[in-house]
């Protein structure tokens, strides 16, 4: 039997083993407290009780003590037996318009990836306009953005990686010396991030934030919408993400021509479209002109399970393949997070603490939004977006509905810098796979990512301050 | 470990490289130690999991894409590291011939300290060459390298590069 030693010293063995009962210990204590705290004037009881869950799923998710879809179930099931909803509603909760939509989108995406076609679409773009290194450098940063637009940024991300990290060894650059290596696995990590914000399909957070809203107060968002809302932000923070890169990391090489032969070999490999591939584009590209321009009539729900039974209809996935590509724990996660922010809305915890807690500091709707997006993007450098928004958002609609402000314009000002993470391995996946690849350092993206955050919270509220009266967002 | 006429000989020295942590000088100085010292230069090449585990956590756990594209990515991950283990030992390897030093290369993964202990006691190393990443002082203050924890733990001396 293979003896394992634990060579470090005791004390530290001893907090380590001790850390996590003892934790959990504390939270439950903490919880006890709070539930039991004489109720504050102006909260009801089940208000008392909402915010007691809410700081402990909050603790949760900071820490990561628990997977987040865990504490998600357990905020399901502690909503009820607090009586802050009875389980009737809370359990209707999880059936959310938000929550389908999330699972038709991954699904249709799972097929994507599946069939091959983005891996087709993104050598063929790289083929056709990677012969320079600029040329290769933008191609691989607008594809990452643009796929993102229809489908998980994580999901581009880790299709991308391998054809990346490929190029980067075709044209021998140095694991963590090299400043075009450096620059190509940032483009692929800004351009998920970024084109991962334009619409509903780059990351569930917008739909969970949708969900969240049409729950807590009847106000829907549309696909089209969104996309109108949020598009100039996105095309300015490209620009800005691809000036930073060059400039952060000039290039060092000249000679392209062993990528070309890269490309070339890649492209005989893969052959030519096959029945599938142009199958799934054509129902992927369906189903997205439907969500633009009948989602509000339709409901983007019912769109995307059209969608996935038009897909088994057709035989072009089996549900096995299905079931390899979607991460079903994240939905729980989404379920959860819903549940949650209903209960804070509809028992009042979220309106008290608006009024009481946060309502001094916030002297015009510009500056709540200014401090939310504040908020909301230095969170999401630490933390799962979703999680972000799940705390944020019930507060938001609060303080909405304290100073009048539409509350749309507080879930554009949590929902989209809640995916703008540029900073650590740890924000956000695509940003773990380009490290991962050893040509980015942590210091790298730590440095050039903070300046990034900086000019996206800027640009957002320069847009939001600008941009968003002349498209009806009267704020 | 041999002592002849009074004078330390030695046996053997290793270099432990690693995925994060490869050096070309440390490279040349172990070559040169070993041949002075006429011992057998045993390279250890440490493939760290770490990061790769944390990507794949990272996708199991907020992630939206499903086992198979996570378990994909983090093997070509893994088979990246593994190239470039491969590489770094070759240019040892390369150099120990140059420099007529017999060469003995062993490649792993796991936990740096515990690895390279390993590797220590079953060679009987005399002295190992070991490189450490430059940090910050903040960084410094509130964590120590594995590095460190290699000198303190090893039982034989311990000579770092810090690159």
């Amino acid at each position: 039997m293979n003896v394992e030693i634990d060579r470090r010293p005791i004390w530290i063995i001893v907090i380590s083993k001790g850390l996590r009962p003892l934790f959990f210990l504390g939270l439950g204590l903490l919880f006890l407290y709070l539930i039991n705290l004489p109720t504050p004037e102006g909260l009801t009881i089940q208000g008392q009780r909402a915010i007691s869950l809410f700081v402990v799923c909050m603790i949760l998710w900071v820490t990561g003590m628990l997977p987040l879809a865990i504490t998600s179930l357990f905020a399901i099931v502690t909503v009820p037996l607090l009586g802050i909803l009875d389980r009737k509603e809370t359990y209707a909760l999880f059936g959310n318009e938000a929550v389908f939509f999330i699972l038709g989108a991954f699904i249709i995406a799972g097929a994507v990836m599946h069939s091959g076609l983005s891996s087709r679409i993104a050598l063929a773009i790289m083929n056709r306009f990677g012969s320079t290194q600029t040329g290769l450098l933008a191609s691989i940063y607008l594809l990452a953005a643009s796929l993102s637009f229809f489908m998980s940024e994580h999901a581009v991300a880790a299709m991308l990686f391998p054809i990346v990290l490929e190029i980067a060894k075709g044209l021998n650059l140095r694991p963590g010396k090299s400043s075009y290596g450096k620059a190509l696995f940032l483009s692929l990590a800004w351009g998920c991030v970024i084109g991962g914000v334009a619409t509903f399909l780059g990351g569930a957070r917008v739909p969970l934030a949708v969900g969240m809203l049409k729950e807590a107060t009847g106000v829907n968002i549309d696909f089209f919408e969104y996309m109108v809302v949020v598009f100039p932000t996105v095309l300015i923070l490209l620009l800005i993400g691809y000036l930073g890169v060059t400039k952060f990391f000039p290039s060092e090489i000249e000679d392209m021509h062993l990528a070309k032969m890269l490309f070339d070999r890649k492209m005989k490999e893969i052959g030519k479209i096959a029945y599938m591939e142009y199958s799934v584009g054509i129902v992927m590209a369906i189903t997205i002109f439907f969500w633009m321009f009948f989602g509000a009539w339709l409901g983007i729900a019912n769109i995307a399970i059209v969608s996935v039974v038009g897909l088994f209809v057709l035989k072009l996935v089996r549900w096995k393949d299905i079931e390899e590509y979607v991460n079903w724990g994240i939905i729980l996660m989404y379920g959860g997070a819903i549940t949650l922010g209903t209960a804070m809305e509809r028992s009042g915890a979220a309106a008290w603490i608006a009024n009481t807690v946060i309502s001094d500091w916030a002297s015009s709707p510009y500056a709540i939004i200014a401090v939310f997006s504040l908020l909301t993007i230095l969170l999401t450098e630490g933390m799962s977006n979703a999680a972000v928004i799940a705390i944020l958002l019930p507060v938001g609609i609060g303080m909405a509905g304290k100073f009048n402000i539409e509350p749309k314009i507080i879930t554009y000002a949590i929902a989209v810098p809640a995916g703008l993470a540029f900073c650590f391995p740890m924000s956000t996946p695509a940003n773990a796979i380009a490290v991962s690849s050893g040509y980015v350092t942590t210091r790298d993206m730590a440095k050039a990512g903070a300046v990034m955050m900086l000019l996206a919270w800027i640009v957002f509220n320069l847009v939001a301050r600008f941009y968003w009266p002349m498209v009806g967002i009267k704020v | 470990m041999l002592v002849s006429k009074g004078i330390f000989q030695m046996n053997c020295v290793l270099l432990i490289l690693s995925t994060s942590r490869t050096s070309q000088n440390a490279i040349e100085y172990a070559v040169g130690l070993a041949k002075k010292e006429k011992a057998k230069l045993v390279v250890l090449y440490i493939i760290e999991t770490e990061l790769t585990n944390e990507v794949f956590d990272k996708f199991t756990d907020i992630g939206f894409i499903g086992d198979k594209p996570s378990s994909e990515l983090a093997e070509a991950i893994m088979k990246e590291y593994r190239q470039r283990g491969y590489e770094e030992m070759g240019k040892v390897q390369i150099r120990a011939m140059e420099e007529n030093v017999d060469f003995d290369a062993v490649t792993t993964q796991g936990d740096f300290v515990e690895k390279a202990i390993e590797v220590i006691e079953r060679y009987k190393i005399d002295t190992a060459v070991a490189i450490k990443r430059k940090r910050s002082a903040f960084l410094k203050y509130f964590s120590k390298s594995v590095v460190d924890e290699l000198v303190e733990q090893a039982p034989c001396k311990v000579e770092v590069f810090e690159e």
